[in-house]
């Protein structure tokens, strides 16, 4: 890309990372029954498990990378 | 000279009739209208389409010019065959495709019905998004997200007849 034009892109976020964070805001601004419904959309966790000799460990539920161990 | 005159004499209609061809049952134009989670229209023929463009708010109906667009933070109007009154949502983004053929694909993260807006959340959550931004360094990422979150709530109350600045 050439010099960054848009606010967002000076700051160093990307398109997707601009437009979730406008979802986000959208689903915030709701009314009750649609709010619950919405904020479902963007709720999202990782299973984190280990291989040790071509076998795989358990699963481990995570909602964040950092917490499994994986840099970011 | 002889043949020619009779010929037109008796060949008038085939030589001045306009085109017979049926013309297509389908008025109007093609719509997509998806999200991640839901497709709300698929191939739904419709009348006219407002877009909220980044760089301005148009309308398309069919023959439009092909046409790529990305969307603003702002309301999305579909008029249905029929009807004055347009079918409103909000969207948060995405893009709009214009294909030659009146087809318009809109891929969007979110839309929301324009009356699903809580017009009180919406304007303390844009009052919180302009403390935020006015503490945040200038330039700073956090200064980003705040203005985000000012400029899809303003334009969120906007689409329920609120201003705020």
């Amino acid at each position: 890309m050439s010099t960054p034009t848009t606010f967002w892109r000076i700051a160093g976020m990307s398109y997707t990372q601009y437009v979730t964070r406008a979802a986000t805001a959208v689903r915030n601004g709701l009314k009750e029954p649609a709010k619950t419904k919405a904020l479902q959309h963007e709720t999202f966790s990782y299973n984190a498990a280990s291989w040790e000799a071509g076998k795989i460990g358990p699963k481990k539920q995570v909602n964040k990378l950092t917490n499994a161990g994986i840099s970011v | 000279m002889m043949q020619r005159a009779l010929l037109r004499r008796f060949t008038p209609t085939l030589r001045r009739s306009f085109s017979t061809v049926e013309e297509t049952a389908k008025a109007g134009m093609t719509l997509n209208f998806s999200l991640p989670h839901e497709t709300i229209y698929s191939g739904a023929n419709v009348n006219q389409v407002i877009v909220p463009g980044a760089a301005g708010e148009y309308g398309v109906t069919a023959d439009h010019v092909p046409l790529v667009a990305q969307l603003k933070p702002g309301v999305l109007q579909i008029l249905h065959e029929g009807t004055s009154d347009a079918e409103k949502y909000f969207v948060a983004g995405g893009f709009s495709i214009t294909h030659a053929n009146s087809t318009t694909d809109i891929s969007c993260p979110e839309a929301v019905k324009v009356d699903d807006i809580d017009s009180a959340a919406v304007t303390s959550a844009f009052e919180q998004a302009k403390a935020a931004f006015s503490a945040a360094e200038a330039g700073s990422l956090a200064a980003a997200e705040a203005q985000i979150d000012m400029e899809v709530n303003k334009s969120m109350a906007a689409a329920v007849g609120v201003s705020l600045a």
